[in-house]
């Protein structure tokens, strides 16, 4: 291995400071008075609070799932902080100018600008800090056309017709271990509604960070699109470096109307713990996309590179005749971080379609695995199928796993998978040098050709950040 | 489909099948009981049982076979006339195996005439590392085969083994009959052989097949496997294989009968470039069943494996694929291609695949690949542009897709007799003449 490589793959996790504002939080344990705590500290309604505690019944019955490829501690979910929010606690900033200045260059440190000039180049911003969404920008600018972006909470403080309508219709509580503990503690998270025929005139965001040291973040995001409604929607997670394992266990519930799309794009670095396996994030996560009416489409785009482990499985239920899913992903994994992620897609409605590209990398000591369903129910005429999941191992010690699950019970269905794992050769590499190419920039080259169909889906700005963020990850890998 | 929700304790084939004393190999028969003592019958809620609904087992009860006359005359291999053991309701039939044309030095046995086995037997089905089924077969078997090629021979005939059960005299008594068949084949350095197993039945039956394999250092092992049991038998088989530097073990798997079958072939690959196929083909309609669990295991550099599986589904029949391949840490330069295809001929046939790889070596080539789907419409036009009708294009394409798999079987009278069924079966006889 090339001494240059060997010196980036060092490299810091950039995003591992921790920022010094004195937090509210609750102390650590989990029980129904702590759910009563979380909710009185909202203001909530009574009905959430009946649906927390039902979750929270239910999620004492489970227990972990354990048939994931990946190895590690259970976390003891006594002595996880349910609920941190920053202080001081004013109900909602009026301004971007009240936004505690620390809190401020927190996000400027992560490349997100609050204030509005300089926001994302017209991305509107929903920031979720530890557990409680800080500030929405062009909150406004949305409200004119109809649309509302803001915080969990506020969505149930003002719109709980609507949260109470989709909130648990796309992932009941009793639906996995991780879902039914977030829907007993979530704390905020983001809404989307997108009205009836409205496209939405700019991207939405949100940004995720993990701040305070025992804290977990369950945060619950909804998005509703309408007839005819389209949204595009981005997602980006942070935290800082410790040697305990936190825990981020979020639910995604996205549902789309007859004729309305919705595309959800992540890029994922949590802290991915040290090289050899101290610290880092448990990022088990639960997103669900609903394709309830005709001619609907939900596309997910991810780009997971942090976390120590990942178990993720953003899914489409394909109800609507003619409604399309799609599953785009590049997840890398370097050092020893373990990666069990894929999607499912469930074809229930006639004339569906789905596409799944995976690209998977691993580096170092890692793993990394596609797990992926694709089920076809018996009423799915037509549904047509097609899987392409593509590994590329670097290293001798990390390995690349691919769990297809096909399961067809229509005869006029078609489910085509494949899947393939290479190298990046010595030849390859070889020929760039040849052409004048230094070997570090022959490797990123090569992995941004492996993953461009999936790059391609994201938009602009988040293309740029993870071609960059895949290159840094990776340097100092090949040799 | 319900949750089989039973547990093992409804289930009474190891009380039924178990007898108080078995013949020879003690100490393994002894440790495979232990291991039953902790076993149970599995059922869906194990991963590997998932699409699999065993409450057949659970509700009948069993019994082993009793003796029965056969008339084998139809199913005899002319190229194996003097190179086949017949078994007939589990027990060895003197009458019409016929051992006259081996080679030197090769041994072809029935298992309790051979005792030089002894200490091989039981050295991959390990009874800690094997399943229920596979268990049962070490603890209860009555007999089985018993091959063996000495170094550098190569068997030119094929050694042909054939296990029947048919109804017994006197009309049997209560309870499924049931036979246990256990096969040890050893093929040392340098030798080679053709193997063909094969299942046949005409009465419902329970069979539970275990198979050993060991193929030395620069040996070849083709082996057919032909099951085609009574549409009501229950088939399981469990096969283990290990192949050594530079050894060749090529299998194909041929499976029209049972509502039920099972197969659980492994195969290790031991030495550096070793090389092994696992091919298959299931032929389902009615509402049989068939699952198909491999494992090919690649542990040491420059190995190559390669891997066919095809169904062709119709009526209310259900097809699962699970195929696993490994590539060890340090088996490097490994070269895996697997692919499963089926074909859905009805509305209510079904299949569930799960190809899988899990890799932990960089240098290696692998790929897999599954598709599922109906006929092409527009090869069904094609055909009937030509003037053939759409029953007639039918059949055509699905022999078709079912041909390429059998048009590579050396055995002539076999691969003749197999394409005649699968011909029957798609209703294409009229249409194709066999070469």
């Amino acid at each position: 291995m090339s001494q240059s490589l060997q010196a980036v793959t060092g490299q810091e996790y950039k995003y591992g400071f921790v920022t010094d504002i004195e937090s509210d939080s609750v102390a650590a344990g989990l029980s129904e008075d702590t759910i009563r705590f979380i909710s009185l500290k909202k203001g909530e309604p009574e009905w959430l609070l009946a649906w927390r505690l039902k979750a929270y019944r239910h999620w004492l019955t489970m227990t972990e799932p354990a048939w994931a490829d990946v190895h590690y501690e259970r976390p003891d979910f006594q002595k996880i902080v349910y609920y941190s929010a920053p202080k001081p606690k004013v109900a909602k900033y009026a301004s971007m100018d009240e936004v505690d200045p620390e809190l401020k260059r927190t996000f400027e440190k992560l490349g997100v600008p609050l204030n509005e000039q300089a926001a994302l180049a017209g991305v509107a911003v929903d920031v979720v800090f530890d557990s409680v969404s800080v500030a929405t920008t062009y909150k406004a600018k949305l409200a004119e056309v109809g649309i509302i972006f803001c915080s969990f909470s506020e969505a149930v403080r003002e719109h709980p017709e609507l949260v109470k309508k989709y909130l648990g219709s796309v992932v009941p509580f009793s639906d996995n271990f991780y879902a039914a503990l977030n829907s007993a503690v979530f704390t905020d998270g983001s809404f989307v509604f997108i009205p009836k025929g409205v496209t939405c005139p700019m991207d939405l965001s949100t940004y995720f960070r993990i701040n305070n040291k025992d804290s977990g973040q369950f945060e619950r995001t909804l998005i509703v699109a309408e007839e005819g409604a389209s949204v595009s929607y981005l997602e980006g997670c942070t935290a800082p470096q410790f040697d305990t394992n936190q825990l981020h266990a979020a639910v995604v519930e996205l549902v789309a109307l007859d004729d309305a799309s919705i595309k959800y794009s992540t890029v994922q670095n949590w802290y991915a713990g040290d090289k050899n396996g101290l610290g880092g994030i448990f990022n088990f996560v639960t997103k669900r996309g609903l394709c309830k009416g005709r001619n609907s489409k939900i596309s997910w785009t991810q780009v997971e590179t942090g976390s120590a482990i990942t178990w993720k499985y953003p899914s489409c239920v394909l109800i609507g005749d003619g409604s399309i899913g799609e599953f785009y992903s590049v997840a890398l994994t370097n050092h020893k971080q373990q990666a069990d992620t894929g999607t499912k897609m469930i074809h229930i409605g006639r004339n569906t379609k789905s596409t799944i590209i995976s690209k998977g990398i691993s580096a170092g000591e890692s793993s990394n695995s596609y797990r992926g369903l694709v089920k076809v129910m018996p009423k799915a005429d037509g549904a047509r199928n097609f899987s392409q999941c593509d590994s590329m191992l670097i290293g001798a010690n990390c390995s690349a796993n691919t769990f297809p699950y096909l399961e067809v019970q229509n005869r006029t269905a078609k489910v085509e998978h494949e899947a393939t794992t290479s190298k990046i050769g010595e030849e390859q590499l070889f020929y760039f040098q040849q052409r004048g190419i230094p070997s570090e920039e022959a490797i990123s080259m090569i992995i941004n050709g492996f993953c461009k169909d999936v790059f391609r889906e994201l938009p602009m700005e988040f293309a740029v950040e993870a071609t960059k963020l895949l290159s840094l990850k990776l340097e100092g890998s090949v040799g | 489909m319900t949750p089989d929700t039973g547990t093992a304790s409804d289930c009474s084939l190891v009380p039924d099948l178990l007898p108080a004393q078995a013949e020879g190999w003690d100490s393994l028969r002894a440790a495979a009981r232990e291991a039953l003592a902790r076993q149970e019958l599995p059922t869906k809620r194990d991963e590997d049982w998932k699409y699999c609904d065993l409450a057949e087992l659970r509700r009948a009860a069993f019994r082993p076979a009793a003796p029965a006359s056969v008339d084998i005359r139809d199913r005899i291999l002319p190229e194996a006339r003097g190179t086949r053991l017949v078994f007939v309701n589990g027990r060895f039939d003197p009458h019409h195996s016929c051992t006259s044309a081996l080679p030197q030095g090769l041994r072809l046995l029935p298992l309790h005439a051979a005792s030089e086995a002894a200490t091989r037997l039981g050295s991959l089905l390990k009874p800690a590392e094997s399943d229920f089924f596979a268990n049962l077969n070490t603890a209860a078997f009555a007999d089985g085969a018993y091959v063996f090629v000495p170094k550098s021979v190569k068997a030119e005939a094929p050694l042909h083994l054939l296990f029947i059960t048919v109804g017994e005299d006197g009309g049997g008594g209560e309870g499924i009959p049931s036979t246990q068949p256990r096969i040890l084949v050893e093929v040392e350095r340098n030798a080679s052989a053709e193997l063909i197993e094969e299942y046949a039945g005409s009465s419902p039956a329970f069979t539970n097949v275990a198979v050993e394999i060991l193929v030395h250092e620069g040996a070849e092992l083709r082996h057919e496997r032909i099951q085609r049991e009574a549409p009501e038998a229950i088939h399981i088989s469990n096969l283990r294989a290990e192949v050594a530097k530079d050894g060749r073990y090529h299998s194909r798997t041929v499976s029209f009968g049972a509502k039920l079958s099972r197969q659980t072939p492994q195969v290790r690959l031991t030495g550096p470039g070793a090389e092994a196929s696992l091919d298959g083909l299931a032929l389902l309609n009615g509402d049989q069943v068939s699952d198909t669990h491999s494992v090919l295991d690649h542990t040491q550099p420059h190995g190559s494996s390669r891997q066919l599986h095809k169904c062709i589904v119709d009526d209310q029949a259900h097809a699962i694929f699970n195929g696993r391949i490994f590539v060890r840490h340090g088996a490097q330069q490994t070269d895996a291609q697997q692919q499963c295809r089926t074909l859905l001929l009805s509305d209510s046939a079904r299949v569930d695949a799960k190809p899988q790889l899990e890799i932990d070596a960089d240098d290696v080539k692998c790929a897999h690949g599954a598709a599922v789907g109906a006929l092409d419409p527009e090869e069904l036009f094609y055909l009937q542009s030509r003037g053939l009708n759409a029953a007639a294009a039918r059949n055509l394409l699905t022999y078709g897709f079912a041909s390429d798999l059998l048009a590579h079987i050396p055995v002539a009278s076999l691969r003749r007799s197999l394409r005649q069924q699968v011909m029957a079966r798609t209703n294409a006889a009229d249409l194709v003449e066999t070469p």
